[in-house]
């Protein structure tokens, strides 16, 4: 039977917590902070984050510590730290759940994250909908402030740092890390051309990296319990806990921390508590509505980066989307479909028709104007976008659409004229 | 230099250059719809894929890259051949088709249509769409162009330029996923002098000329290369026209002078070059007080005997040339002046040049309306911003007064002057005040109907060539001044304007070293100026 690994929720989950300062403070909270910034060098800092193993929770699962340590370091121009706090993918909702429930967590994980990187004014972009959170966010970086835990000369050392919320309009593309980065300049948000990486030229052209929140929270808790105590949680390559938010027709819905690579059908029945009704399970979407689905029989796998990747799949945000038999794959598929259509930013041929056209054929199976021949388009259309488009909206619009109708072909044959 | 290889062939670039930069820099084709060489790279047309099978390193690239975002790498292999990338190119080419409306037989653009060239060439030649396609409301963006946005591929190429070149931000995104539109605001109509330019970027045919809507096919113009005579900056432009009639001016690359660019009041110069109403069409004599017209071989003959009769010297000739002239004509007109009369030409000076204000475009406007001032100032023609040399001139009553083109023609003081002369002959291309003065009309070429060279305001020599035939009267002035002199008995070596400017090198300073070839396309700087 698995059983939750409450690292990140250890707080969270102990009873009578609220998140406040106080409460955060007395569970032992702020010490990995006083240990970076007294006694570790931002070198060290990042050295042990590299050590822990840490992968981006953001979707793309890039060692953190990496991507820190691509900073171009004395360019005469500042380093900044910017936070994805977006949290756009369809089915994903563990970020705004540790903003609410524990955001001293992720703060301190944000600060340690400056430091390491030089940056002496961090952002957290956030969208504009995410009202609760955000105004939980500022109220707790003005408690920091009040505790002189922000701002000029943190704990008495020489370092100084501001934090900056930055409210999103509450687009999709926005989460995408140089579209964020334009959005923030207060541009339209689209994805710019790589190279130049945000690594050298990110927010006014100055050194970026882009965290995502729950990767920065697991900051403090790796220089808390030693880069090689973190290491040994979860499988290889795959070090640390999830977060993972489980949906659909299941009967525990909600958020639930396990440690990487464990069991998928596991976290499915174990913890989710199985299907409602006692129903069967029909499609299991393990990272967003941007992974592809997955059949029941193909559950039986460890769920880390590496193996629902050679599921064919990924793991994106461990945001599990389980539906069961009563599902009509086309419906799931059109939804889809217009969301991605409606998200596309417009900016490179391949995604800004090619979403349109996938829509359109998709349509046609929901208005039961199928034919073989739009099924064999789909696949065509789908596998032409792939690999083409400027970022990965393209890619994530594309693989879905050609795994539905790869996959549950019956599903389409339905809708035939 | 480092060296990559381009299906094979070894391609040598400048550190940072991308793969496109460097391919078109040695002639190669790659297809491509939002680069421009003048604005930011954007990679949204993603149609210059390119497959990088060896990244430098020794390793292929994952995926397809495009070339306008890739910087080159010594020892890397790219390929335009090879059957990925022909299906990137395939299915890129089917998607931008997807929601273009294929109105190619009413496109102005069509003919001349990077689209058209590039599905033809890269494409399937079918298309699996079958759904509505989107469609946009028509909208007047400005008083030059017409947008028609269903043709729109989306490459942001106005945008870009918009915001980087004219700095007016007059185009924005609008809206986004396949409803995106590059649009102006709502309010906001275009007034500028430089929409012409986004005609020509604009790959398709979503932004159009209004002067060249719906008149001629683009495949049935011929493009003659020349100058721009609307002012003295000397855009390089090439005249398109066809059936003898001029359609449009178009810009033509010189990075020395115009770039990429012109502005509207040199493309509204066409209009002028079709012009036969106010044209001077015909040999004229002026006989008992009225201008009659008159076959060439009498009249060259009249003016001769007429010259002859008067046997005017020195102070009792004056000939005056504006500066619309080409320099091998206000050559031959000073020089038949000198020789056969030893007369002195004067020519009208023009308003210098302000300061520049650094912006490139709007420097491109010259206050002067002429296109050869500092030719004439070259070859050493007396310029006179206040006119007194000329007044002087003409104030001690010469007998013969000589004119090339129209100078001074709204001087009614001057002009006064110049009529009491004995004997007023015009060598006109355009009828004005001088007409009523005249006795004698000999009809010229407008810039778009002779070969010659003009010397822009930065001292460039700049070659233009004969695009139409003057109308069947009509003579290049050069030929009409060698006849002249001829008759008055100077011999000369010259037939063509080509043979002039060659030996311009040898009498006129300035003009050293210069010949037609060295001239060249692009133009080349007077002696003494700096390129």
């Amino acid at each position: 039977m698995l059983q939750e690994t409450p690292i990140l929720t250890k707080n969270i989950r102990s009873p009578g917590y609220d998140g406040s300062l106080e409460a955060y403070q007395k569970a032992g909270g702020h010490k990995a902070l006083e240990k970076a910034l007294k006694s570790m060098t931002p070198e060290t800092v990042i050295e042990a984050v590299k050590e822990s193993g840490l992968r981006g929770r953001g979707g793309a699962g890039f060692p953190t510590g990496m991507k820190w340590g691509f900073m171009p370091k004395n360019t005469g121009r500042p380093s900044y730290l910017v936070c994805n706090a977006d949290e756009a993918e369809p089915g994903t909702f563990k970020d705004h759940f540790l903003i609410n429930r524990d955001p001293h967590l992720f703060l301190e994980g944000l600060i340690i994250g400056s430091y390491a990187i030089g940056c002496h004014h961090a952002y957290v972009y956030i969208r504009g909908r995410s009202q609760a959170p955000a105004a939980r966010l500022q109220t707790a970086i003005d408690n920091l402030y009040k505790a002189k835990l922000l701002g000029k000369a943190i704990l008495g050392t020489g370092f100084d740092l501001d934090i900056t919320i930055h409210r999103g309009a509450g687009a999709y593309i926005c989460g995408e890390e140089t579209a964020l980065l334009e959005s923030l300049e207060g541009k339209r948000g689209q994805p710019r051309v790589k190279p130049p990486f945000p690594a050298t030229h990110g927010f006014n052209a100055c050194p970026t990296s882009v965290n995502n929140v729950e990767s920065l929270a697991n900051v403090p808790i790796i220089l808390n319990m030693g880069p090689d105590a973190f290491k040994k949680l979860g499988s290889t390559n795959n070090s640390g806990t999830r977060l993972v938010g489980i949906s659909g027709h299941i009967k525990n819905p909600g958020i639930y921390e396990v440690e990487m690579g464990a069991n998928l059908k596991s976290i499915i029945y174990d913890l989710g508590g199985g299907m409602r009704d006692g129903k069967q399970i029909k499609v299991v979407i393990p990272g967003g509505t941007s992974s592809n689905p997955l059949k029941p029989e193909e559950i039986d796998i460890a769920y880390d980066f590496d193996a629902v990747a050679k599921a064919g799949s990924m793991l994106g945000t461990c945001s599990l989307i389980v539906l069961d038999e009563d599902t009509d794959i086309v419906d799931l598929a059109y939804r889809t479909i217009v969301f991605f259509n409606h998200e596309s930013c417009g900016q490179c041929t391949p995604c800004r028709e090619g979403t349109f056209w996938l829509k359109n054929l998709v349509r046609d199976f929901h208005d039961n104007l199928g034919d073989q021949g739009k099924i064999d388009r789909i696949r065509r259309v789908a596998a032409t976008m792939f690999g083409t488009s400027l970022c990965a909206l393209g890619d994530a619009a594309a693989g879905p659409m050609k795994a539905f109708v790869e996959k549950y072909p019956e599903e389409f044959r339905k809708h035939f004229i | 230099m480092p060296t990559f290889y381009l299906d094979d062939e070894p391609i040598e670039f400048e550190e940072g250059e991308t793969i496109i930069k460097a391919a078109l820099r040695h002639g190669k084709d790659v297809p491509r719809y939002c680069y421009h060489p003048a604005l930011t790279v954007v990679a949204q047309c993603r149609m210059c894929l390119v497959d990088v099978t060896d990244m430098g390193n020794g390793r292929p690239a994952p995926k397809l890259f495009t070339s306008c975002s890739t910087p080159a790498m010594p020892g890397m292999k790219v390929s335009l051949q090879t059957d990925k990338v022909k299906e990137g190119q395939n299915i890129i080419s089917e998607l931008t088709l997807v929601n273009h409306p294929l109105d190619c037989p009413i496109c102005d653009q069509s003919g001349e249509c990077d689209l058209q060239d590039y599905a033809f060439q890269y494409g399937t030649g079918h298309s699996e769409m079958t759904h509505e396609k989107r469609t946009y409301g028509w909208r007047d963006v400005g008083t030059y162009i017409m947008l028609e946005r269903n043709r729109c591929i989306h490459c942001s190429r106005c945008e870009r330029y918009s915001k980087e070149v004219e700095g007016a931000h007059d185009f924005g995104v609008f809206l986004r996923s396949h409803e995106t539109t590059f649009d102006t605001f709502e309010d906001h109509r275009i007034t500028h002098k430089f929409q012409g330019n986004l005609v020509d970027l604009c790959p398709v045919g979503a932004i159009t000329e209004r002067e060249f809507r719906f008149k001629k096919r683009a495949w049935k113009l011929t493009r003659t290369p020349s100058v721009c005579a609307s002012c003295a900056t000397g855009c390089n432009i090439t005249v398109d026209h066809e059936s003898n009639r001029v359609e449009r001016l178009k810009p033509r690359e010189n990075q020395a002078v115009n770039r990429w660019w012109m502005c509207d009041d040199g493309r509204i110069g066409y209009r002028q070059l079709n012009d036969r109403e106010h044209r001077a069409l015909e040999p004229q004599a002026r006989v008992k007080g009225e201008l009659i017209p008159a076959n060439w071989e009498t009249i060259q003959l009249a003016v001769i005997t007429r010259l002859e009769e008067i046997s005017a010297r020195g102070d009792q000739v004056v000939g005056l040339a504006d500066t619309t002239a080409t320099n091998e004509e206000l050559f031959l007109f000073k020089k038949m002046l000198v020789d056969c009369f030893g007369a002195k030409t004067y020519s009208p000076a023009h308003p210098q040049q302000a300061a520049p204000t650094g912006h490139f475009l709007n420097d491109l406007i010259s206050p002067d309306k002429t296109p050869n001032s500092a030719g004439a100032k070259a070859l050493g023609l007396g310029m006179d911003l206040k006119n007194d040399g000329v007044r002087k001139a003409l104030e001690k009553s010469p007998k013969v007064v000589f004119v090339l083109g129209n100078p001074w023609s709204e001087n009614s003081q001057l002009l006064a002057l110049a009529a009491k002369a004995d004997f007023v002959c015009h060598i006109a291309t355009f009828s004005s005040p001088w007409v009523q003065i005249t006795d004698v009309v000999l009809p010229g070429a407008t810039f778009a109907e002779k070969a010659g060279t003009y010397t822009n305001k930065h001292g460039r020599v700049q070659r233009i060539f004969p695009a139409v035939n003057p109308p069947e009267d009509c003579r290049d002035q050069t030929r009409i001044l060698l006849d002249l002199m001829r008759g008055l008995g100077i011999s000369t070596e010259f037939n063509t304007p080509v043979q002039v400017l060659n030996g311009l090198g040898s009498q006129e300073a300035a003009f050293k070293g210069l010949t037609w070839d060295t001239v060249g396309t692009s133009g080349q700087p007077l002696a003494g100026i700096k390129a």
